[in-house]
């Protein structure tokens, strides 16, 4: 069974050596990912999922970063991978969909030879298979008129587009696993569901898995069967997406889904936020990182650091000494 | 980019304009009658005549400005009054030396910059940044005059190479080997002073390039570090060594003059300094007015592959 | 950033500057040195030294000894003397040039990124022009023609020429802090133009300004030099360090010294003037401006 998982990430942490000292930007997350499964990874801005996702794949900055733990993905393990050994699965086995496409693509190359080059450096196509298939791609996307665009500069096309041509480098070597990393926060609203289909529509169409890293709970809700919900580093809560939603223990769980904005809601309801700020990572307590924002903390938060400990349900559990009672659906609207 | 390539070249006929009224305007700020001071005071009156007809010196000044580039526009500079050949072909047998100097450093310049600066930019503040930081830091301060000095003291004095004047410079055509052993003290010692700036310029933009989220969606794609390098971001900031390149044009003849004269290199430097201690300020013009509107030609040029490269900057 | 030209000068101001380092020692050690210079420049007649235009025939290309400590010169005058006074020339064609090119470009260049509009556009178009001509080509041309040359006009000269540089590197300092929102919020609170310029911007571009006059000096010195090279700066026997340089040349395998000594005496300036021009935009940590 647990061989057959596509991604297996165990005690996964990233520090980063920093002038005011060492950073944790990850601390011992574990979670893993069957084939063909959709897990959100939710947080607020500063939480670490980017560092996460990144070091899943091994893509964190080389210089002044160590990471300890283990990744596995389809059986290689990313921790202590050489640059060269990772090489051999970025792009075939897992690919990132950066978050956003304005930088993210080389501003003086044409978009054509950007996705062309992981064609034939990867998989040794030669020069006219290789454009054949990046307009296929292309056209896999969704852009209008691909063989003009082909030739574009990313500067020539729209965020929308882009983001795209992004998702199409992503998927030019057929990997198994994506990372998407906030794919739709540098759109504009109309364009984001666009994208986000996009997305759910290749991963059925392509047989992938993907981790949808966002800090927007609506972003995941329809389209994840699980989802790890992140604080300062650490995976706070997790479960299927169902439980989460409806049967969250952790109170930062609760104040990231008052926070954000529902259809259901009347207009002009007051949008409930969340009191403070995300913590100084280089400063931590020992105790619960939330604990200086949440309401119900108490001595034990501030001086002991919860483990993640199960709920009822199965496969759900959460890291809190003071957790919301089992049933908590009724108070959500 | 039709659109920029217009503006551009408009404002390039704009700045020639500019230049052929300053250096129409020159031999109007000696010191008295320009014919008398050009000609020296035992002209003869024939030599006068034809000054005065090159120059329209009869007319309002407005119209010598007309005469003076109808004449220019023939290819007519004048004659030079110490060696009573023309202008143009002064300066014709002493460009392509020039040209070649500045050819030869150039290749030299960017063969050295582009792979240390890329070692440097690839681990910054390791020791090979350190040292090249420092060393390039100091010869940016050591004029090029100075450079040459020790140059020509260390080689021509320790290694016993022969030394160079007007007598051993030898035309490429007639002997390349001798030509370039000639030149190659010149060239290196301009290659010396274009490597340093190159090397800081790409450099720093190397390093604010790979800290770009593109060149991580490169390492993405599992490409190797060599392509990522060339391909992801030499490309990017060469658009900043190509600008450094064509600002430095214009010091970079300036200092091949001084360089020139030091060694005794008949290229337009030393011609233009024979001519400036000899007063003979056709020649003067002639040369100022040539090399002005070459810069400004090879400024365009470097505007245009700039464009080229970075397809942004047309768009802004 | 002295190899001739100022546009190189300004090209550095590019480079990114490494947050806040501190000045440090050598900073300091810079600092003296331009100190010194500038002292011996000043005072140079009252300090015991000898005439650096007496010639003394018993003395000739004698090395650096207790009676000369820098040695003499093939006419036998004593070099560290001519050194001293030769700093004059350097120091002062160098501050000259770089005052007149501040005392118009950067009034300009700060106005016209604070007012922007028309103003603006039709300043920097002919900056614009004016910069595409090769400055040094100019200075030599002008120098060459403008006879009888004088210290005057040799700065006037350079002065004039480095308008347009000075201009460029202001205003787009000045632009970049122009359209910071404080500014913006000085202006919506009924600040005056005069308060905001000198109130808010000017202490913000100070750094580079700074940072890019002394470089310019730097930048203005090495071009002197090569004009003496070329003949065309003040005329000998007055020294200069230029001048020293060149007429050392042809003795060079007689008197190393001669040559040594002035050339020695250029560089520390040089490398002392950058350094504390480089380091103070970096210790300021000036936002990037780009040219």
């Amino acid at each position: 069974m647990s061989d057959d998982k596509l991604l297996v990430v165990k005690d996964l942490t990233t520090t980063f050596a920093t002038a005011g000292g060492d950073l944790a930007a990850v601390a011992g997350v574990s979670f893993d990912l069957e084939r063909n499964e959709t897990l959100g990874i939710v947080g607020e801005s500063g939480s670490g999922k980017t560092v996460l996702s990144r070091t899943i794949m091994g893509l964190q900055p080389r210089v002044n970063t160590t990471v300890t733990g283990s990744s596995i993905i389809d059986g290689f393990e990313v921790v202590g991978a050489s640059e060269n050994e990772k090489r051999t699965i970025w792009g075939t086995e897992v690919a990132m969909v950066f978050q956003d496409p304005m930088t993210s693509l080389n501003p003086v190359m044409r978009i054509g030879k950007q996705i062309d080059e992981a064609l034939r450096v990867r998989l040794g196509m030669n020069r006219k298979d290789a454009k054949a298939r990046a307009i296929e791609l292309l056209e896999l996307v969704g852009i209008p008129s691909p063989v003009q665009r082909y030739n574009a500069y990313p500067g020539q096309l729209s965020g929308g587009m882009r983001q795209r041509v992004v998702i199409a480098i992503a998927l030019a070597c057929s990997p198994k696993l994506l990372m998407a990393d906030e794919p739709t926060t540098g759109l504009d609203v109309t364009i984001q569901a666009q994208i986000l289909n996009l997305l759910d529509e290749l991963k059925e169409r392509l047989e992938m898995s993907v981790i949808l890293v966002t800090h927007d709970l609506g972003v995941v809700a329809t389209r994840t069967s699980r989802i790890v919900v992140m604080y300062a580093g650490r995976i706070v809560e997790t479960g299927t997406t169902r439980d989460v939603f409806y049967h969250h223990r952790m109170p930062y769980t609760r104040a990231l889904l008052e926070s954000s904005p529902k259809v259901s809601n009347k207009s002009h309801t007051r949008l409930i936020t969340i009191p403070g700020r995300p913590p100084n990572l280089l400063n931590l307590s020992d105790g619960c990182s939330f604990a200086p924002r949440c309401k119900y903390a108490t001595d034990q938060c501030h001086l002991v650091r919860p483990e993640l400990q199960p709920s009822v349900e199965p496969g759900h559990s959460f890291a809190c000494w003071n957790p919301l009672p089992v049933n908590a659906e009724a108070t959500l609207p | 980019m039709l659109r920029y390539l217009t503006k551009r070249l408009m404002l390039l006929v704009g700045i020639v304009f500019v230049i052929s009224v300053g250096s129409f305007y020159l031999i109007h700020l000696l010191p008295g009658n320009p014919a008398t001071v050009i000609l020296g005071f035992g002209a003869t009156p024939e030599a006068k005549a034809i000054l005065y007809k090159q120059l329209g010196l009869s007319k309002p000044i407005y119209l010598q400005y007309f005469v003076w580039l109808g004449n220019i526009m023939r290819g007519n500079l004048g004659i030079s009054f110490i060696s009573q050949t023309t202008v143009a072909s002064v300066i014709r047998s002493a460009l392509p030396i020039d040209a070649e100097i500045i050819v030869i450093s150039q290749i030299m310049a960017f063969a050295a910059a582009i792979p240390t600066a890329m070692r440097s930019a690839r681990k910054p503040d390791g020791i090979l940044d350190r040292v090249l930081g420092a060393t390039s830091f100091t010869l940016l301060s050591i004029p090029p005059y100075i450079l040459i000095v020790v140059l020509v003291l260390f080689i021509s004095l320790k290694l016993g190479v022969s030394a160079t004047g007007p007598s051993a410079y030898v035309p490429f055509a007639t002997d390349w080997i001798t030509n370039l052993e000639s030149l190659s003290l010149p060239a290196f010692t301009l290659a010396t002073v274009s490597y340093v700036i190159y090397y800081r310029v790409l450099r720093s933009d190397l390093i604010a390039t790979l800290q770009e989220e593109f060149i991580t969606m490169a390492r993405s794609k599992g490409i190797s570090q060599r392509r990522i390098m060339w391909r992801h971001a030499f490309r990017p900031s060469s658009v900043a060594l190509l600008g450094a390149a064509s600002v430095n044009i214009g010091s970079l003849l300036a200092a091949g003059f001084v360089v020139q004269y030091l060694l005794q290199i008949p290229g337009l430097g030393y011609t233009l300094i024979l001519a400036i201690n000899e007063s003979d300020f056709l020649v003067v013009q002639g040369i100022v007015l040539t090399v002005s509107v070459l810069v400004v030609a090879i400024n365009f040029f470097f505007d245009f592959v700039i464009n080229i490269v970075d397809p942004r900057i047309s768009r802004e | 950033m002295s190899n001739f030209s100022l546009e190189e000068a300004a090209l550095m101001m590019v480079e990114k500057p490494e947050k806040g380092e501190p000045l440090g020692l050598f900073f300091w050690i810079c600092v003296f040195w331009i100190g010194l210079n500038v002292f011996g420049a000043i005072f140079a007649n009252l300090l015991p030294l000898p005439n650096p235009l007496y010639e003394n025939f018993n003395a000739i290309n004698i090395g650096p000894g207790l009676h000369h400590i820098f040695g003499t010169d093939d006419l036998g005058r004593d070099i560290f003397s001519r050194i001293v006074y030769g700093s004059r020339v350097s120091i002062t064609v160098g501050i000259g040039a770089i005052v007149i090119g501040f005392g118009i470009g950067a009034p300009l260049g700060m106005l016209a990124a604070y007012r922007r509009g028309r103003f603006d556009a039709i300043l920097t178009t002919v900056m614009y022009v004016l910069l595409a001509f090769p400055a040094i080509i100019a200075t030599i041309a002008v120098l060459s023609f403008w006879t009888p040359r004088s210290m005057f006009k040799i700065i006037v000269v350079i002065g004039i020429a480095s308008i347009p540089l000075v201009y460029r590197v202001i205003r787009t300092a000045t632009l970049s802090v122009a359209t910071k929102d404080y500014v913006i919020a000085a202006k919506v609170q009924g600040a005056t133009d005069r308060r905001i310029l000198m109130k808010e911007l000017l202490p913000n571009i100070a750094p580079i300004a700074v940072s890019f006059f002394l470089i310019g000096v730097a930048t203005v010195i090495t071009l002197e030099g090569a004009l003496a090279f070329l003949g065309l700066s003040v005329n000998p026997p007055t020294p200069s360090w230029g001048n020293m340089i060149n007429e050392a040349r042809t003795v060079l395998s007689q008197n190393v010294w001669l040559a040594f000594f002035p050339s020695l005496a250029l560089c520390l300036f040089l490398i002392a003037l950058n350094f504390i021009g480089d380091r103070i935009r970096s210790h300021f940590d000036v936002t990037e401006v780009k040219l």
